[in-house]
């Protein structure tokens, strides 16, 4: 049985148009999956369901063995927090500094204070950017900040990593180097799932690949 | 505990954030406080009324005035007419010669009267109505004597305080319907300004969603901030009406002197700024639940 499981879901948007087909597909616990395909595929609108941003239109999805479409407003909102998330454009908040931003889920969380300043740092050090805690993000490259939405997705040493299009507005090197630090949080145990349309970035990784193609599997997991 | 720093953490960024946006806070403190202001000002002044009216004595009654000259068994058969009547409480002969020498000890005119060898002062009486008896039985009453012989004239009072009762009764409904009023509009002024506060960190909001924030997590910084409103509205309310009262104080002192009483206004203690924080500050919790509900629950993450 998968960590993660979707069994015939599809999404259907109001306007009518179908972005996921059907989708049946599951990722172990301890796994490391790419998610591509060319851009309008469905991946991000895959992400957006597991996280339950949006509701599917059939189909289940398990997680652990839960059928989280169906999770009430207060278990949704402590189910996300089991899940880490990272998005191409970081959504790090313009008047905190790395350290607020970062300490952001665990305060959620209701973690006391002392322990969120260890967990922070611990998070921080881990992505590089200890030096700059203080610092509000506008002050730190692209890259940077990416490594800071990073630390703030595993900050709370989350079961599940979900990642959509976490290069985006890297160059390649810098790409290569986000790639290897999600590798590193999957290889303490992390699932890990990344959506991406780069495809030389991915195959350089050597993980399992999930192929999307107008909301259908093509490649990759398929059928049950 | 986790849950008391949070809760102080959100106190200590809501006053942050309300600092940073003085200008637009002390605007809206203003207009609560001026929406607070007028309901519980007429509170006030109907507390004060109720309160002078029940310490006089405003029961109506009705004047019964003889023909000059009548003679005393007439005046005192209509008085004990009215005082059979079963609405009339009690009744007053002021006898001719007790006219003219109350006249003759307040006018000082004692000396000119002296010349005039009869009475020009008429006899009079007052009826006063029962408690709990009603106008139309005190017209009643004025018409069962009116055609008695020697009456010269009759005149039914609606006292002074029967006027300011009725009055008292018209401010108490304006109280009322002017506080749904302008508490409805204190609730809308606190809810836009939350709304615009809550566009103002929709980021903030989409973040928190993402990471699993309940509800009421992200609700809490707004709460804060309607509270924050409508408490300084009721504070700013406050300060508008002791500055009317003391503005008004002179004139009411003299309006109030003249009917022998002294200027003591009631109702404006502790616990009645107390209860006007306490509504401000719920208007404003009420006003920023609206603003949460309408603009969060529809809150698209990405
Ligand atoms: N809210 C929406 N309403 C209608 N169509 C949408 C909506 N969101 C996404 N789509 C469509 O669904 C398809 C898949 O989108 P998405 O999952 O974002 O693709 P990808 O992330 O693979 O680029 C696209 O064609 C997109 O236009
Ligand atoms: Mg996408």
């Amino acid at each position: 049985m998968g960590q993660i499981e979707f069994h015939g879901v599809t999404k259907r948007f109001d306007s009518g148009f179908e972005a996921l087909k059907d989708i049946t597909a599951e990722f172990a616990e301890g796994s490391m999956t790419f998610l591509t395909g060319h851009s309008g595929a469905g991946k991000s609108t895959f992400l957006k369901l597991l996280l339950c941003l949006d509701r599917v239109t059939r189909g289940q999805i398990l997680v652990n063995g839960i059928n989280v479409t169906q999770l009430k407003a207060k278990r949704l909102a402590y189910y996300r927090r089991n899940v880490g998330t990272v998005f191409q454009d970081h959504h790090l908040l313009a008047h905190r500094n790395i350290f607020d931003n970062v300490a952001l889920p665990l305060r959620v969380n209701g973690m006391r204070e002392r322990e969120v300043g260890r967990r922070v740092r611990a998070a921080l050090s881990r992505v590089g950017l200890l030096p700059k805690e203080r610092l509000l993000p506008q002050f730190l490259s692209t890259g940077e900040q990416q490594r800071v939405g990073i630390a703030r997705a595993v900050v709370t040493r989350p079961k599940i990593l979900l990642a959509d299009e976490p290069t985006g507005n890297l160059d390649p090197e810098l790409s290569k180097n986000i790639m290897e630090l999600f590798r590193q949080f999957n290889e303490v145990g992390t699932t890990v799932l990344v959506a991406s349309h780069d495809r030389a970035l991915i195959e350089s990784m050597g993980a399992p690949i999930v192929e999307l193609a107008q909301g259908r599997i093509v490649a990759g997991h398929r059928g049950g | 505990m986790s849950w008391w720093q949070d809760h102080l953490r959100i106190a200590a960024e809501t006053m942050r954030f309300v600092s940073a946006s003085l200008g637009t806070s002390f605007l809206v403190w203003l207009l609560v406080g001026i929406a607070l202001a007028l309901p519980s000002g007429l509170l006030l002044l109907q507390l004060n009324l109720a309160e002078m009216t029940s310490a006089w004595d405003g029961r109506p009654g009705l004047s019964v005035y003889f023909e000059v000259g009548a003679e005393e068994s007439s005046v005192r058969a209509v008085g004990q007419q009215l005082e059979a009547h079963p609405h009339i409480e009690r009744v007053e002969i002021t006898t001719a010669a007790e006219a003219l020498a109350n006249f003759q000890a307040h006018s000082g005119l004692a000396d000119a009267l002296e010349l005039l060898d009869e009475n020009p002062l008429p006899a009079s009486l007052r009826a006063v109505l029962k408690a709990g008896a009603s106008m139309p039985d005190l017209d009643a009453a004025g018409a069962s004597v009116v055609d008695a012989e020697a009456v010269a004239d009759l005149v039914i009072e609606k006292t002074w305080m029967q006027r300011v009762l009725d009055a008292s009764q018209v401010v108490n409904r304006l109280g009322i319907i002017l506080g749904l009023l302008f508490g409805v509009g204190a609730v809308l002024v606190t809810a836009t300004s939350v709304r615009l506060a809550i566009e103002s960190r929709l980021d903030e909001l989409r973040v928190l969603k993402l990471v699993g924030a309940t509800a009421g997590q992200m609700r809490r910084p707004f709460l804060y901030f309607g509270a924050f409103y409508g408490f300084g509205g009721g504070l700013v309310a406050a300060m508008l009406i002791s500055l009317c009262l003391v503005l008004i104080e002179n004139p009411l002192a003299n309006l109030l002197g003249s009917y022998g009483r002294d200027l003591e206004t009631a109702g404006f203690d502790p616990i009645f700024l107390v209860g006007l924080l306490c509504v401000g500050g719920l208007l404003g919790v009420i006003g920023a639940l609206l603003a949460a509900k309408q603009r969060l629950v529809r809150l698209e993450v990405l």
